[in-house]
């Protein structure tokens, strides 16, 4: 059997349309992945093998929420597989693993547009953030200093530094989810 | 909500919070992937041979059977699927899916997902619907998944006998145009969106009716079985052989017909003589084709031989097909008026052989030791060219072909061969030979040879060995000379290795998976067992491998001993990480473990040559490439304990030329290995390994003082702000020149240096030693095979009269092969080569 006999191209859209599909989702796709517990390399892996295995089977595009949920399932699919086929514990790729559908339905309530929504509204939100949690977020994210260089700067405990990152994270969410919500 | 679900949905909106924090802060956005998809994608549709085609066509029956096995079991508990499908809502669905799925991924899931278009297999039985039964659901999730998305919803999807659901077609137009319609052992109608081909139906629904009988009446089957098997094996053998004819003829006339299309493809009618295309310019449009015609040719010749020693078997046991032997004979007919045999071609780059991939190599030029006094490199133990170069030779069909320009790195050539060099006296783990003589291709010239000797460590002696091997097993390592020598490889190595040594085996194809946890290797049996199980099939990501196999290195990591991973290859990364510089960050990052890497090349229509070897310089490791079982022999036999052990890492060359002696100089090869002179004491860049026992040989071409170097670049003028340097006390000395080394130990970060001041005594080409005479000739040799503008009045005649000389006790007779490959090469060149 010849791939010419074998492969399917999407039936109602042309491989242009591919790549606008392409552009639109692989974004959100590659973030839902790290979502799930993908590292970075993986992600990218899978967000290529996705798109593939859409490129394979014959399409119809029903606007943008349909697409991007039929993209998510393709793509958690997939990295079910490479966590089962890497013999890892799955437990320790994170807490979406624990609970797959809770975790589809966080995803699909915060960033069902792929999270450019939600980082807009977080770009937002961290204007507003002053202080200590301001120094503390920026370096840890940004300066990607560990916690213990953190507590020195800042002169608290470690735990200290944990639970106000912890703390900020929950303001910020909320304020992510009021803009969102709005 | 309880207490669980609730404290659970926190730390996954706290996940996500995080994941959008690091994304806006960092540099850790999403990459754009969409030029490596779309690059995927076209070489999916451009490489058919490359295509993951195999379990799902190979053994169609056994995939089927395996549906319908569990299709009647389920039967057999009453329903319980149905009820399942009908009762649970999609949360329990979804649950179902991943249990049974991490029971069945191995034997179902991969060749969905690895073949996806290949639907026949799985989309009957594998429908889904948010009505019907899921089995399908749970034994294919992306597939199935995917379809119900797109497939419009079926409001009363009926279920056959077998419980397997049917829909009605929501896209009449993608079925094949030779669907053969109704399935008749699983369903009414073929599923939509898939094609459905008649070979599979065939085998499909006589397997599936026969794995049934199997089931239901098991005590009937037993008496039958042989006789049914027997029957049922000759079917499908007339049938395999008779498909496989009529492609060949196909394949074959389309051939005859490129062929007569291409009058600047037939050969020359004096075969000695260059192709009159062989043009430097437009000219490898014409040399891809004309390859690609010779290889297709080859193919089919190949093909058409097993078939018929197959077919032959088949009449033996009487099995009668008057079509089949007409149709065998029409293509032996057709293919004999195909060209017989096509002449060499020019100087190769790039894709030469279909699939097989080589980097473009400028060649070192002279350089003038007033502008360019520093000469830096660094070592290479690689040794994968000279088999590749053997393999175009000793082409298997009997069509020799000269390698192409870019697979020839004369030092990997230079390094093919062990010389009788004095080992170390010191505590330096190894010593420096240098040795200067008269150019045996330009008489005014003046050769200097560099030699290193790494210290000797006897196999009795060796460390304890933890080694992961990773294995490609991807569809295109389903050839005769990848995987079956990848084992036969392995089995050579493992004779050799006891019960303080480690073996572990990481395979990759779709997705990566460790075969067999690190096991001590006097458990042969485990390991052997292990082995046997292995196939190929699938496309390759080996990222995910790489990772894997470090990460097993590195979990049974021996303190003092030898911790490597041995990749076994085509090179051909065609899902996952596949770009160059991912793989080479990945590895880079990976050999900061302090595990070596050895890779070994296997194939040649599919070879990635340069990925390989940048693979191995990146890992700290060596390459080799493994064109017959006596190479694998040299490599995990004659030479293990250097293959394994290595005693110096990151070893640098450094040269200063002494202007008042050295008008000019050239490094003969190494391209690949020169260093930025500032880089020999930067303890960060990296550089080449040797391992126990290798002999490193380089060669610089000198033009003395007074003697005009050829094709240097022109003089630059005078600086109007500086003045030239002013010679040292020491440039009249007489040396010729300082070498100088730096190397770090196998597990030290900081570089030693050692310096050696080099005098030139006038010694005759004939004055030299056996070893420098035959090194000269190897390197001549790769001159010629490049075409080099630098091989002065080097011919195949005198390399082989040189080398012949200089051939000395050659135990295992790799020097006296040396020979033969020359006097080959002069007979593929023809007369109108030198």
């Amino acid at each position: 059997m010849t791939r010419s006999e074998v492969t399917t191209v999407p039936q109602s859209q042309g491989l242009g349309d591919f790549t606008l599909l392409v552009s639109a989702h692989q974004a959100g796709i590659w973030r839902y992945l790290r979502f799930l517990g993908a590292d970075e390399t993986e992600a990218d892996d899978l967000t290529q093998e996705t798109f593939l295995a859409v490129l394979r089977q014959p399409f119809e595009d029903r606007g943008p929420p349909a697409t991007s949920s039929y993209l998510r399932t393709v793509a958690r699919n997939l990295f079910l597989m490479a966590v089962r086929k890497s013999g890892r514990d799955p437990a320790l790729r994170g807490p979406a693993l624990a609970d797959l559908d809770l975790a589809e339905e966080v995803w699909a309530k915060r960033a069902s547009d792929g999270g450019n929504a939600y980082l807009d509204a977080l770009g937002d939100c961290l204007q507003a953030l002053a202080g200590r949690a301001r120094e503390a977020v920026e370096m840890q994210y940004r300066d990607e200093r560990s916690r213990g260089e953190i507590a020195l700067a800042l002169e608290m405990t470690e735990d200290g530094i944990k639970t106000l990152l912890r703390r900020t994270r929950e303001t910020l969410r909320r304020c992510v989810e009021r803009k969102l919500e709005t | 909500m309880n207490d669980d679900k609730k404290d659970m949905r926190e730390e996954l909106e706290d996940r996500l919070a995080d994941q959008a924090l690091r994304e806006k802060f960092s540099s850790k956005k999403p990459p754009d992937l969409s030029a490596k998809i779309a690059d995927r994608h076209a070489a999916t549709m451009a490489a058919p041979t490359s295509v993951a085609v195999p379990l799902a066509v190979r053994k169609p029956w056994r995939t089927t059977a395996r549906y319908m096995a569990a299709a009647s079991l389920l039967l057999a508990v009453g329903g319980i699927g149905f009820a399942l499908g009908r009762s649970t809502n999609s949360a329990e669905v979804a649950n179902l899916t991943r249990v049974q799925g991490i029971h069945r991924d191995e034997e179902i899931i991969e060749p969905v997902i690895e073949d996806a278009y290949f639907s026949e297999d799985v989309s009957e039985v594998g429908a889904n619907s948010n009505n019907g039964v899921n089995m399908g659901q749970a034994m294919a999730p992306v597939l199935t998944e995917a379809k119900a998305f797109h497939a419009p919803s079926s409001p009363a999807a009926p279920v056959t006998p077998t419980g397997v659901t049917r829909h009605p077609s929501p896209f009449p137009g993608t079925h094949a145009p030779h669907s053969p319609g109704p399935h008749p052992g699983i369903s009414g109608k073929p599923y939509a969106g898939t094609k459905v081909t008649p070979r599979i139906i065939i085998q499909e629904s006589e397997d599936a009716a026969l794995e049934r009988e199997k089931i239901k009446e098991p005590h009937l089957k037993q008496a039958n079985e042989g006789q049914r098997d027997e029957q049922l094996r000759a079917k499908e053998d007339a049938t395999r052989h008779m498909e496989a004819i009529r492609r060949l003829l196909a394949e074959t006339r389309k051939l005859k017909k490129n062929n007569e299309d291409r009058d600047d493809l037939k050969p020359s009618d004096h075969p000695g003589e260059k192709h009159p295309t062989d043009k430097l310019s437009d000219l490898d449009d014409q040399r891809l084709a004309y390859t690609a015609l010779q290889e297709e040719r080859n193919r089919i010749k190949q093909e058409l031989r097993e078939k018929g020693k197959e077919l032959s078997e088949l009449l033996a046991k009487g099995e009668k097909s008057e079509k089949l032997i007409k149709d065998l004979e029409e293509v032996q007919v057709e293919l004999l008026d195909l060209p017989v045999q096509l002449p060499p071609l020019g100087q190769g780059e790039g894709p030469e052989h279909r699939g097989a991939n080589f980097d473009h190599i400028t060649e070192n030029e002279f350089l003038r030791v007033k502008e360019n006094a520093l000469s830096t490199f660094s070592i290479d133990v690689d040794t994968a060219a000279y088999s590749i170069m053997r393999r175009y030779l000793k082409n298997e069909n009997g069509s020799s072909q000269l390698p192409p320009a870019g697979a020839v790195r004369i030092e990997e050539y230079l390094n093919y061969f062990s010389y009788d060099y004095a080992g170390p006296k010191n505590d330096d783990p190894f010593s420096a030979n240098v040795e200067v003589a008269a150019c045996p291709w330009n008489a005014a010239h003046r050769l200097v040879r560099v030699g290193l000797k790494g210290k000797d460590i006897a196999i009795d002696k060796r460390p304890s060995s933890n080694l992961v091997f990773l294995l490609d097993v991807s569809g295109s390592m389903d050839q005769e000379q990848k995987l079956p020598w990848v084992k036969e490889s392995m089995r050579l190595l493992l004779d050799r290795l006891g019960e303080n040594d480690r073996v572990a085996i990481v395979v990759y194809a779709g997705a990566a998976g460790l075969v067999l946890p690190s096991t001590t290797a006097d458990k042969k049996t485990d390991i052997l067992a292990a082995l046997d199980k292995l196939h190929a099939g699938g496309s390759t990501n080996g990222a995910q491998g790489i990772e894997l196999a470090y990460q097993t290195a590195v979990e049974h990591f021996i303190k003092g001993g030898t911790n490597r991973v041995i990749l076994c290859t085509d090179g051909d990364f065609n899902v996952g990480t596949t770009s160059n510089d991912a793989l080479h960050r990945l590895i880079q990052d990976k050999a900061k473990s302090g595990v070596f890497l050895s890779v070994l090349g296997f194939g040649m229509d599919n070879l990635q040559d340069k990925t390989l070897e940048t693979l191995a310089d990146k890992g700290n490791g060596n390459y080799g490439y493994i064109d017959s079982l006596a190479e694998s022999n040299k490599i995990f036999g004659q030479q293990l304990t250097g293959t394994l052990i290595t005693i110096a890492k990151d070893v640098k060359i450094q040269i200063e030329f002494n202007p008042a002696q050295v008008a000019a100089y050239r490094l003969i090869g190494f391209e690949n290995r020169v260093l930025a002179a500032q880089d020999f004491n930067d303890d960060k860049k990296d550089a080449g390994e040797i391992g126990a026992g290798h002999t490193v040989t380089a060669l610089y071409e000198v033009t003395p003082i007074g003697v005009e170097a050829p094709a240097v670049a022109p003089a630059i003028d005078k600086l109007r702000y500086q003045v030239p340097s002013k010679l040292t006390d020491d440039a009249a000395a007489g040396e010729l020149m300082t070498l100088k080394l730096r190397y770090k130990q196998p597990d030290g970060d900081k570089s030693k240096l050692l310096e050696f001041p080099v005098k030139d005594e006038g010694k005759k080409f004939g004055q030299a030693s056996e070893d420098f005479r035959f090194a000269s000739a190897v390197a001549a040799f790769g001159m010629l095979l490049r075409r080099s503008e630098y091989s002065g009045n080097a011919t195949f005649a005198a390399v082989a009269e040189i080398a012949e000389a200089a051939k000395g006790k050659d135990a295992h007779g790799y020097r006296a092969e040396f020979l033969d490959l020359v006097k080959l090469t002069q007979k593929v060149w023809g007369n109108g080569g030198r």
